[in-house]
Parts: C-alpha cells; structure tokens; sequence
C-alpha cells in the first residue's frame, strides 16, 4: 500500500512515470519472490528410535564425552563428589530430616524400577504390538478376502468353460421332448381323421341296412296285400297237396 | 530450614512470587498426549491406564452420568498424580491446602445435588428418607440425612487433606526422628529407616486410594442424582 503512495508520489515528482501507477500492485506481486528455498517440511526426517543415551539414568552421555578428552574416564565423578562435598561441607544443602526420608524414597524408587521395570517394558510393547497385530489382521483378512474372490472367480471360469456340456444335455432333452409333442398331436389327428371317417361309414351302413329293411318290409307289405282271400285258399289247398305228395313219397322212400 | 514440622506444608516462593499455580499445573506436564497410533512406551502405558480406570468408573453409570466421565477421569488423574508427586522430597503437594480440596468438592458435590434437583425432582428428594423407616421417626431422620447431604463436600475434602497430610507429617517426623537417633543409637535409627521405607509403601498406597475414594464418591453422588 505504501508501494503505491510513493509510486503516486513519484508520478507527481516526475510526470513520465505517471504510466507506471498503474502498473504498482502488480510489480508488487511479480516481483515478489515465491518457494526461493529449500523446501524445510518435507519430506520429515525420520524420528529417531530411541531417546538419548544417559548414564545412571540422570546425566546424558553426552555429557561424559565432552570431558572426556581433559579429564578423562573418572572426571565428571570427581566433579560430581567434589559437588556434592562442597554443598555438604558448606551447609548449602543440609542434613535434615527431609533426608533421610528423601533417600529412602529415591532408594525405593530405583528398587523398583530395577525390578519391576523389564516387566512394564515389556507390557508396553505388548500393547503397541497387540493394536499392531489387529490392524495385520485386518489387512490380512482382506487380503485372503480377496484372493478367495478370485479364486472363486477363477473356479467359476473354469466351470464355464464346461457349461457345453450342460448345453447338449438341455438341447438333446428339448428335441426328445419336441419329437414326443409332434408324434403326439399326429396320433391325436389320425385319430380324429379316422373317427369322421368311421361316422361317414357308420352312417352309410346304417343307411343301406335301413333301405335294405325298408325295402324287404315294402316288398312284404305289398306281397301279403297283393294276395287276395281266394288265392290265399288255392295256396294253401296247393301246400297241403303237395305236403301230402312229399308225405306218400316220404313215407314211400325208408321202405326202400 | 524447617523451624516447625509444618514450614513442608507451605507455598514455595520464589522472590515473593507464589508458586502454587505452577506446581498444580506440573502434572499436566507428564500426561503427553498420544500422538501416533503406535507411541512410546509411556504414552501406551498412560493410555491403558486411562482406558482402564474409565472402564472401571463409568460402566455403572447412566448415559446422563457418563457425561461426566471427562470431568472424573481428569479428577482422579489429577489428585493421584499430585499425591504421588508430594512424595519425592522437598516437594509441595497441592492436595494437602484444604482451599484446593474445598474448591474441587464443593462446586462438585454441588453440581450433582443441582443436577438431580433440575431433572428428578421427586427421586432426588427421596432419597432424604431411606425405605421402611417407622413414622415417628421420619422428622429426626430428615433432619438427619439433611446434615449428612449437606456435610459430603466438607468430608470429601477434608478427608483428603487429613489423610494425606497426615502421611505427610508422619513421614517428616519419622525422618526428623531417624536422624536424630542415628547419633543416640544407630540400631533404632536402623529399625526407624526401616519403618520409613514401610510408610512410604502406604503412603503410596494411600495417594492413590485417596484419589480414587474421592472420585468414587462424586460417582456415587452422580449415580444417585442422575
């Protein structure tokens, strides 16, 4: 902002640049420089394992090496004692009976950490490995999930490539059962074909025995009306002649 | 250093400055939040314990009463790791100023008693008159269990302050008394150290029982008033 105060204040100083106010925001922005450095935030560099190492679990190790190379191995005990001495002998620190009290407390401390510590390590670990062991789990369930998937899958493509099998049996079946429904429905239209048939004849026959009868009762009725009384008498005079001929004759003829 | 027995229980100061609120925020120091899903072994152990002390408190607790599970977890987080603090030397424990007992019981216990007179009305004030009490006895009884309401916060923090302060004083005098003997008669020194090793294992004990005594308690009211 104050960029563009000055620039309007160098176009009224100096009236050529009166063009350039309006260029300022913008020179502003594209000249500012933008991802010059080396890029600090990734990646992370690695955490380190395990913390610093300490001796007697108070005092870095760090420490011992720094004056290791005045005063060697036994240095920083001698310091510590001369310190401790000192603060002793000059009652800067006094022996009361916080002391004691305080030297048992540390004292207890250590024995149990000496003792009981391992054994926390080492529940510790189990935790982290317990919720480590579940997150496996559940990516090795998913993982046989799904090689089971594409075993099944591979087992269905193969059963796939049987299915013709299948195929023939089902066509074979369908052609058996279309022979019988066409050898069928013909016996069922002979039959039909035959029962008209048998009907028309049937009705001939019947046709020709009635005209047969009819016709032997006509020819009966008009024989019997046709014979008068009187030829009825000759008739049977005649009949009773002859019978009495074929009587002489029959009786004629056993004698013989 | 010590004029009386009891210059342990005051307020350390540092060129006039109180130091109270920085020593009851130092616990806070030690509770490192987990960051990872696999932390350090501290982290994992802190919180195994928290999972396991919010199992053990809660399950008995209504949907109502598990909203405080937060506020429980952090009190008995709280005064136990003050009262195990206390016991290292020369260090001050918050939890022996009856001020910060009382300022922890009080807005608790009020807060369920409010809690159950809001929403159960009937149910809260039952629970003045126990069942099965005989008639003429019913006034005395009321008055009686209107005291005892009214006495939980004083007993829940002057329970605290006495015990551990007790153990406190107890473990300074047993101290004051070894040192003093070890140039009288070392054997008795011996047996004293002896016992102060044996009181420290209490006191231990009872920094934690304390801290999960009063947390129970304001479980119990809770449960009651939930």
């Amino acid at each position: 902002m104050l960029f563009r105060v000055v620039l309007s204040a160098a176009a009224t100083a100096a009236p050529s640049l009166k063009n350039a106010a309006f260029l300022g925001p913008g020179v502003l922005q594209a000249t500012r420089t933008f991802h010059t450095g080396q890029p600090h935030l990734a990646p992370v560099p690695p955490l380190p394992e395990y913390g610093g190492k300490v001796r007697h679990g108070l005092i870095p190790e760090e420490f011992f090496q720094y004056l290791y190379p005045k005063t060697g191995v036994t240095g920083p005990y001698v310091l510590g004692t001369g310190l401790i001495l000192y603060a002793l002998s000059k009652e800067i620190y006094v022996i009361t009976g916080e002391t004691i009290t305080g030297l048992e407390v540390i004292g207890l401390y250590i024995f149990g950490v000496k003792k009981f510590g391992p054994s926390v390590a080492a529940f510790a670990d189990k935790l982290n490995e317990q919720k480590l062991a579940q997150l496996e789990e559940a990516k090795q369930a998913s993982i046989k999930q799904i090689q089971d998937a594409v075993d099944t899958e591979k087992a269905q493509q193969a059963l796939v490539q049987k299915r013709h099998y299948l195929f023939d049996v089902q066509r074979n079946n369908i052609a058996l059962a279309l022979e019988v429904a066409y050898r069928e429905r013909l016996h069922k239209v002979y039959k039909e074909v035959k029962n008209r048939l048998d009907y028309h004849i049937s009705v001939q026959n019947m046709m020709r025995r009635k005209e047969q009868e009819h016709m032997i009762n006509w020819v009966e009725k008009h024989v019997v009306q046709s014979l008068s009384a009187q030829q009825e008498k000759e008739t049977i005079a005649k009949c009773i002649a002859d019978l009495k001929l074929l009587a002489k004759k029959a009786q004629a003829q056993p004698v013989m | 250093m010590n004029q009386n027995l009891f210059t342990s229980f005051n307020i350390p100061v540092i060129l006039g400055i109180p130091l109270a609120v920085l020593i009851i925020m130092f616990p806070t120091m030690l509770i490192i939040p987990p960051k990872n899903l696999i932390n350090n072994r501290l982290s994992s152990i802190q919180q195994w314990l928290v999972k396991l002390t919010l199992k053990q408190m809660m399950t008995s607790h209504t949907p109502k009463g598990r909203t405080w599970s937060l506020m429980l977890l952090s009190l008995i987080t709280f005064i136990a790791l003050n009262n195990i603090l206390g016991l290292t030397p020369y260090a001050f424990t918050p939890t022996t100023q009856l001020s910060m007992n009382l300022g922890m019981a009080i807005p608790l216990w009020a807060a369920t008693v409010l809690m159950g007179l809001r929403f159960k009305t009937k149910s809260s004030l039952a629970h003045f008159l126990p069942q099965g009490t005989p008639i003429p006895l019913i006034p005395m009884l009321i008055i009686i269990e209107t005291i005892s309401l009214v006495i939980q916060p004083v007993a829940l923090a002057v329970r605290l302050t006495a015990n551990i302060t007790a153990g406190h004083l107890l473990m300074h005098l047993l101290g004051d008394t070894a040192l003093t003997l070890m140039s009288i008669y070392l054997s008795s020194s011996t047996i004293t150290i002896i016992i102060i090793i044996l009181l420290i294992t209490l006191e231990l004990g009872v920094a934690l029982i304390q801290a999960y005594v009063f947390t129970l308690l304001v479980g119990l009211y809770l449960h009651d008033n939930s």
